[in-house]
């Protein structure tokens, strides 16, 4: 009820300016389901963005109207909604989707129809080399995987760690980034354990972890998951085994969970190491909704902001506004967000900083120590 | 020898853990069997009056502010009296279809209720909170070597031990278990007798849906998650436990709770965490093609 309120509320403030036309941006991410606090933040700061792009005339004096499509994180569910997109000549550009399974499912889609698509939060390695029209304004997991095992190595000194993977193409993915790298550094993998989304008992694989008496477990799954993870490490005495996990434990139920005090993640934004360029965002955010943006928030906040750039240059045209993203190659060029500058390799891949946070007396703060 | 005894610890904590999942399982796995034994129904709305039950007391500590083990007693209460609406609004009125006609309302049940829960309480996981019960609870009860078995699990296993018992005691001792043997056995000469059939079977209803209701909160704090889709995965479970078991016999459904429990820790810790599931599966399947009415059904003929 609260959330038809506020969007009447919205739609109410913004039809108060008669616009000439509409350009419709779709964002698919899960905004119900188990993920659903992760669309939250996308869908935040997607509408803040529009709200702020229509404040100051649109793109090219027509309304930006963003159209929220729910797919759940979803292989199948994205592909539905995938197919629905690439067949309505009124899209030219979509922003998502979330998870790396969502947007290898939705991948083929785009391809076949030519829609170009800019994802906030995909990190699997495979997505930017099997489609030109697919982009990401995040890092991949090779990089993700080098630099969570460096900072383990460095400084925490983890030398013996297990794994606890989700069979997805995420958790997967960045595994196998993590352990290519601990290799390398000497740290030594006791073993790897896996589960799937709807297991709610972990009993039996934590039970194997903790005879193999590792220093620290990752985790490189998601929150939903991984707050139940560590309550059920705590309830079989697992101590004096560190927990850490990627970017998918960035939550805001793991800090709800008293069982994960001390647990660090990788992020691509936290608000007070971003640059001068994300004061207004983050001001913004916060007197909108009252918290501050997550990185889901922020990356999408960006990907709406490229695809309006995207349109405004070159039209409504699915093959120009992959060129003209296809463009953005150069530091120079770069596009510059929030979640600092953005700009594609041949693949539609990007560079991009991580950063670490942790948990701190029941509260997200950054990581005293972070990787250079 | 360290490591012997390493491995061996090993294998106790997962047998604690397979027991503990195993009880839960046979709790469901009651309710699915004694209604099947009354009326040849499969019951697939059961996984959600256990889904129902979490949620119940999740609500009543969280909003109500209720003190756990009245919550606790309410909701097996309230999920008692939910088992007999379901059963006189859903099944009743088919008493006299095709079996088939009853089954498909069963699903559709299910599948209701399921949606219900999720507009009511949303999609996402939710735990209970950690103050509702005693610290007590969270503390290692037995330890040994590296084994460990907290006062919640010890708390799990009692109440369905003595559940087990109540029920048995029940269905042997009582006049309505007498009653729900014979209507089990035909149903229409039970009537001629004077039983009141649609009387014994409310109280079956009344009597799986309190012990699943029951497995549903204690899973809910076991493994701190209930979500409205919990319902269908745990009763897909129990469902296969009775099927293990023999369904429609209650000491069956214990005993294909606990293989099926003890199948799917030790498939998870000794072969492969990926496959936990087919694994539990597999041994059920195994279990019936070998010996189709189950470890300790009834051979029944064509009676499906």
């Amino acid at each position: 009820m609260k959330r038809i309120l506020s969007f009447l509320l919205a739609f109410g403030l913004l039809t108060g300016v008669a616009w000439a036309d509409t350009i419709k941006i779709p964002v698919a991410a899960p905004f119900t389901g188990q993920l659903a606090s992760f669309g939250e933040g996308v869908k935040n700061g997607a509408l803040l963005k529009a709200e702020e792009i229509n404040a100051t005339g649109g793109i090219n004096g027509k309304k930006v109207e963003i159209v929220l499509e729910d797919e759940l994180c979803d292989p199948k569910e994205a592909a539905t909604v995938a197919t629905k997109l690439a067949n309505d000549p009124d899209i030219s550009i979509v922003v998502g989707h979330l998870c790396s399974s969502a947007t290898l499912a939705s991948l083929p889609i785009y391809r076949t129809a030519k829609m170009p698509a800019i994802s906030p939060s995909a990190t699997n390695v495979t997505i930017g080399k099997m489609s030109p029209y697919y982009f990401r304004n995040v890092y991949k997991d090779d990089f993700q995987g080098f630099f969570l095992a460096k900072y383990a190595d460095r400084i925490k000194g983890f030398k013996k760690m297990a794994i606890f993977y989700e069979v997805n193409d995420y958790s997967m993915g960045l595994m196998l980034a993590f352990m290519k790298e601990a290799k390398k550094l000497g740290i030594k993998i006791l073993g790897t354990e896996a589960y799937t989304s709807d297991t709610t008992d972990f009993k039996p694989q934590l039970t194997k972890f903790k005879m193999m008496k590792p220093d620290a477990l990752f985790i490189p799954g998601y929150a939903p998951q991984g707050t139940l993870i560590v309550s059920q490490a705590r309830s079989l005495s697992m101590k004096n085994v560190a927990f850490f996990g990627a970017d998918g434990l960035d939550d805001d139920v793991m800090v709800k969970n008293p069982d994960a005090e001390g647990l660090f993640v990788t992020t691509p934004f936290l608000p007070d190491k971003a640059g001068p360029q994300a004061a207004g965002f983050i001001k913004a955010y916060k007197k909108k909704y009252g918290k501050d943006p997550n990185w889901f928030a922020a990356n999408t906040y960006d990907a709406v902001g490229l695809a309006a750039a995207a349109i405004k240059a070159v039209g409504q045209d699915r093959e120009k506004i992959r060129e003209y993203l296809a463009s953005i190659n150069s530091k120079e060029k770069a596009y510059d967000g929030v979640a600092g500058k953005t700009y594609f390799d041949k693949n539609g891949d990007c560079l991009k900083d991580a950063f670490v946070k942790e948990i701190k007396d029941g509260k997200w703060v950054s990581a005293e120590k972070q990787l250079q | 020898m360290e490591n012997l005894f390493e491995q061996s610890s090993l294998f106790l904590q997962q047998l604690v853990n397979g027991i503990t999942l195993g009880g839960v399982y046979a709790l469901i796995a009651v309710g699915y069997t004694m209604v099947y034994g009354v009326i040849q129904l499969i019951n697939f709305a059961h996984g959600e009056i256990y889904m129902l039950g979490a949620f119940l007391a999740y609500t009543m500590v969280t909003f109500l502010g209720l003190p756990f083990f009245v919550a606790f007693l309410l909701t097996i209460l309230i999920c008692a009296s939910f088992g007999i609406i379901l059963d006189f609004v859903a099944y009743r009125p088919l008493r006299k279809a095709p079996r088939l006609a009853a089954l498909i309302t069963a699903i559709g049940m299910s599948i209701f209720l399921q949606n219900l829960a999720r507009m009511i309480w949303g999609s996402q996981i939710k735990s209970y909170p950690r103050e509702i019960l005693p610290a007590l609870f969270y503390r290692p009860a037995l330890s040994f070597g590296e084994v460990s078995m907290t006062w919640l699990q010890i708390f799990i296993l009692s109440i369905t031990v003595v559940s087990m018992i109540i029920l048995h005691l029940i269905i042997h001792k009582t006049k309505v278990g007498t009653a729900m043997r014979a209507i089990s056995q035909d149903k229409v000469t039970s009537a001629l007798m004077g039983i009141g059939v649609n009387r014994v079977i409310s109280f079956t209803f009344a009597i799986g849906s309190a012990m699943g209701s029951m497995a549903g909160i204690l899973v809910g704090l076991y493994y701190n998650a209930i979500f409205p889709t919990m319902g269908y995965i745990a009763g897909i479970k129990a469902f296969a436990a009775a099927v293990l078991g023999g369904i429609g016999s209650v000491p069956g459904a214990m005993l294909g709770g606990g293989v099926l429990g003890i199948a799917e820790v030790m498939g998870a810790g000794y072969i492969s965490s990926e496959y936990r599931d087919g694994i539990s599966y597999a041994v059920m399947i195994a279990v019936i093609l070998f010996k189709p009415s189950g470890l300790i059904g009834r051979q029944m003929g064509e009676k499906v």
